[in-house]
C-alpha cells in the first residue's frame, strides 16, 4: 500500500508554521500586497494610456477601418479617389458610425500669413459620430452641413493666421484636373482640440462644398468606426469584398507608429511586471530557504518517521503557495481599491505638449481589465510556484539522519 | 528457531564513514538476529556503534556490507521511497531530543503517522486518544510539545511511534534527556507495551537502567559485537 497525501494536514502543517514566523512573514506578505497592488495599478495606468491610444487615433480622423483609393497613402490627391453612392450606408456588422470625406491637401491663406494644411470636406453630422470634432470645444458656429460653405479651423491655426470667427480666407489647392484652385471663405468657427498639431493641420468645410472647389463629386476616403476593436480585421476583409478596387485597411495598418507603441505597452506590461515578481521571487526563496533550514531537523524527522520525499516537497510548495495566494488576492484587492480612487483620471495638462506625440490626452484614466486581474493572479501563481522549488528541492534533499543529527 | 520468527536479521554487517578521506569503521561485520516480540537493547561505549546498529535496521542509514532484513524484507532492495513506506508502516521511532512537530498538539502529533497512513479521521482520532490515554497523558492531548516537560513530550513520542502497531519499536537513547524519576516510567511503559502488545523492542543505549530493563544486552565495542546476554527475569 502506497502512502497517501494528506493534504489537510499538510494545509494545517503549512497555516501553522507560517503562524510560527509570523511576523517574518508577514514583512514577507506586505511586499507580495505592496508588488501586486503597484503591478496592478500600473497596468491599469498602461492600459488608460493604451485606451487613449486608441481612442487618439481612431478619432484623428482614421476610424478603425478606412477604404482609401488605391495609391492615396502616398499620395494623398484628388486624383485618387472614389464615388460614393449618395444613399450609401454601411453593410457590415458592429458599426458604431462612419463617415464619407474629401481629404486633400492645401494652403490657407489668410491677410497675414499663410499655412500649409489639410483640406477636409466632411458631413458635420457624420463627423459628431466618429470623430475628434464631438469633443472639440467651438468658438463661434460649427459646420450645419455638406453643404456649408464655411469653414472651422483650428485655434492654434487661426492664432498663426492671425484671423478670427467671421474674417475671410482664402483655400488653394490642385483641383481633380491638375490646375490649382482656390476660392475663399468665411471662417465659421475656431475649435481647440486635445493636441495643439490637429488644430493647425486640419481645416475643415462642407464636403460638397470641397468636391465643387476641387471640381469632383469623388470621395478620397471612407472611415468607419466599430463598438469593438477587435473586430477590425473581419470588417476590413468585408469593406475589402465591397471595395474591390480600393484599398480597405484598418487602423494599425494605417499608423504603423501608434500600432507599434499599443504592441509595445502590451510588452511594458509583461517586462514591468516581471521585474517586480522576479525581485519579489528572490525575497520568497530567500524565506522559504531560512525557513526550510530552520526547520531541518524536523524535516529530517518527518522522512524519518515515514513522510515520503514528494509529501515533503509538497509540504513547502504549499507553504510558499499559500503566502503568494494570501499575498496576490490582497494585492490585487488594494490594487483595485487605487484604480478606483483614481477613477476621476490623472491630470497631466501640465506636460500635454510633450506628452501629445505618445497619443496621450491631458488626462490620463486608468483602466482595469478583467483580464487583467487574471493575468496577474495566474502569473504571480506561477512565480510563486517557481520560487518555491528551489526551498523545495532543498527540504527534499534533506537526509534524515543528518539532518536530525543537527 | 525458523527465519519467520525473526523481525531482525543481520549478517556481516558493515558501515564505514569517511571522516576527511580517513575510512572510520563503525560497524565492523555484525551477525544477529532478533525474535519476535523480543525485548534487546544494544550498549556500548560513545563511538561502538550502537546508533549506527539501529539506524542500519530502521532503514535511516544504508549499510555498506552485509545485509539487513526486517520483516523478511532485504533493506538493500529498497529505494528510499520504499524504505521510507517501511519504516511507516512497520518500523516506530523512538528518539533522544522526541523530536515532536512543535505546531501539532499532542494528539494531532500521534495523530499524523495514522494521516500518512490514509487512516480515516474518526478512527484516527479515537485510536490516538486512546493511546494517550493508556500511556497516562490523555488530559495532555490538546497540548502542544512545548508546554509539555521532557518526560511527557518522550510519551508522546513513544504514542506516536507505536499507535499504527509496528512489528519494530526502535529508540535511541530515549532516557538521554529524562531525569532518573521519567526515565523509570519509560522504560517500565517500554515493558509493558512489549509485554502487553508483543511488540519487538530495540534501544541504543549506555544508561545502565535502560539495559537492565532488556531481555537481552548485545554489548558493542569499535563496531563489534563483544557480548550477547539474555536474562528472561528483566522487564521490569
Amino acid at each position: 500500500m502506497r502512502t497517501s497525501v494528506p493534504v489537510k494536514v499538510l494545509a494545517q502543517l503549512s497555516c501553522r508554521n507560517l503562524w510560527r514566523h509570523r511576523r517574518r512573514n508577514a514583512m514577507l506578505l506586505g511586499a507580495i500586497v505592496i508588488a501586486v497592488a503597484f503591478v496592478l495599478l500600473a497596468n491599469s495606468l498602461l492600459r488608460g494610456w493604451q485606451a487613449q491610444m486608441l481612442d487618439t487615433v481612431v478619432a484623428n480622423l482614421t476610424g478603425h477601418v478606412k477604404v482609401l483609393a488605391p495609391g492615396y497613402r502616398d499620395d494623398p490627391s484628388i486624383q485618387r479617389s472614389f464615388l460614393l453612392p449618395a444613399d450609401y450606408q454601411p453593410e457590415l456588422p458592429g458599426v458604431d458610425g462612419w463617415a464619407s470625406r474629401v481629404r486633400v491637401p492645401g494652403v490657407i491663406l489668410s491677410e497675414r500669413d499663410t499655412r500649409g494644411v489639410q483640406l477636409v470636406g466632411v458631413d458635420p453630422a457624420q463627423e459628431l459620430e466618429i470623430s475628434f470634432l464631438a469633443d472639440v470645444a467651438v468658438e463661434g458656429d460649427f459646420l450645419e452641413s455638406p453643404t456649408d460653405r464655411r469653414v472651422l479651423i483650428g485655434a492654434a491655426l487661426a492664432d498663426q493666421l492671425e484671423t478670427a470667427v467671421g474674417r475671410r480666407i482664402v483655400l488653394m489647392t490642385q483641383g481633380s484636373d491638375g490646375r490649382n484652385r482656390e476660392a475663399g471663405y468665411r471662417v465659421a468657427g475656431t475649435y481647440r482640440a486635445s493636441s495643439s498639431s490637429l488644430e493647425k493641420v486640419f481645416v475643415f468645410t462642407g464636403r460638397e462644398v470641397l468636391q465643387d472647389l476641387l471640381g469632383s463629386p469623388a470621395v478620397t476616403e471612407l472611415s468607419i468606426k466599430l463598438v469593438e476593436n477587435g473586430q477590425r480585421s473581419v470588417a476590413r476583409d468585408i469593406l475589402q469584398r465591397q471595395f474591390a478596387a480600393q484599398e480597405a485597411s484598418t487602423w494599425d495598418e494605417l499608423e504603423p507608429m501608434a500600432a507599434s507603441m499599443f504592441r509595445f505597452v502590451d510588452t511594458a506590461m509583461l517586462i514591468w511586471f516581471s521585474i517586480m515578481m522576479a525581485a519579489l521571487a528572490f525575497g520568497l526563496v530567500n524565506t522559504l530557504v531560512t525557513a526550510v533550514m530552520e526547520r531541518t531537523r524536523e524535516l529530517g524527522m518527518l522522512r524519518a518517521i515515514g513522510m515520503q520525499p514528494g509529501v515533503v516537497l509538497i509540504q513547502v510548495v504549499m507553504e510558499c503557495l499559500m503566502i503568494v495566494s494570501l499575498g496576490v488576492l490582497l494585492g490585487i484587492g488594494c490594487g483595485v481599491l487605487a484604480v478606483r480612487s483614481l477613477s476621476e483620471g490623472i491630470d497631466l495638462s501640465q506636460w500635454t505638449a510633450g506628452i501629445e506625440s505618445y497619443y496621450m490626452g491631458s488626462l490620463l484614466i486608468p483602466v482595469l481589465l478583467p483580464y487583467d486581474i487574471l493575468r496577474v493572479l495566474g502569473l504571480s501563481l506561477l512565480f510563486g510556484l517557481l520560487a518555491s522549488v528551489f526551498p523545495a528541492w532543498r527540504a527534499v534533499r534533506v537526509e534524515p539522519l543528518d539532518a536530525m543529527r543537527r | 528457531m525458523d527465519a519467520h520468527d525473526y523481525v531482525v536479521q543481520c549478517h556481516g554487517l558493515e558501515r564505514t564513514y569517511h571522516d576527511d578521506g580517513v575510512p572510520v569503521h563503525a560497524l565492523a561485520g555484525v551477525d544477529f538476529e532478533v525474535e519476535k516480540g523480543d525485548f534487546v537493547s544494544l550498549a556500548g561505549p560513545s563511538g561502538s556503534g550502537k546508533s549506527t546498529l539501529l539506524n542500519c535496521i530502521g532503514g535511516l542509514d544504508r549499510a555498506t556490507a552485509g545485509t539487513v532484513t526486517v520483516g523478511g524484507v532485504d533493506l538493500a532492495s529498497l529505494s528510499s521511497a520504499e524504505l521510507a513506506e517501511l519504516r511507516l508502516r512497520r518500523v516506530g521511532f523512538v528518539f533522544q531530543s522526541y523530536n515532536l512537530i512543535p505546531v501539532l498538539s499532542a494528539r494531532e502529533n500521534v495523530e499524523f503517522i495514522m494521516q500518512l497512513q490514509g487512516v480515516h479521521a474518526d478512527q484516527r482520532r479515537r485510536d490516538a486518544l486512546a493511546m494517550l490515554d493508556s500511556l497516562g497523558i490523555g488530559e495532555l492531548a490538546d497540548r502542544r510539545p512545548g508546554e509539555l516537560s521532557g518526560g511527557q513530550q518522550q510519551r508522546v513520542a513513544v504514542a506516536r511511534a507505536i499507535v499504527s502497531k509496528p512489528v519494530l519499536l526502535l529508540a535511541d537513547e530515549p532516557s538521554a534527556n529524562l531525569d532518573s524519576h521519567t526515565t523509570a516510567e519509560l522504560l517500565q511503559l517500554l515493558a509493558d507495551i512489549n509485554r502487553e502488545r508483543g511488540m519487538t523492542i530495540i534501544t541504543a543505549t549506555h544508561d545502565p537502567a535502560v539495559m537492565a530493563f532488556a531481555r537481552r544486552r548485545i554489548g558493542l565495542q569499535d563496531g563489534r559485537i563483544v557480548s550477547d546476554l539474555r536474562d528472561e527475569g528483566a522487564g521490569g
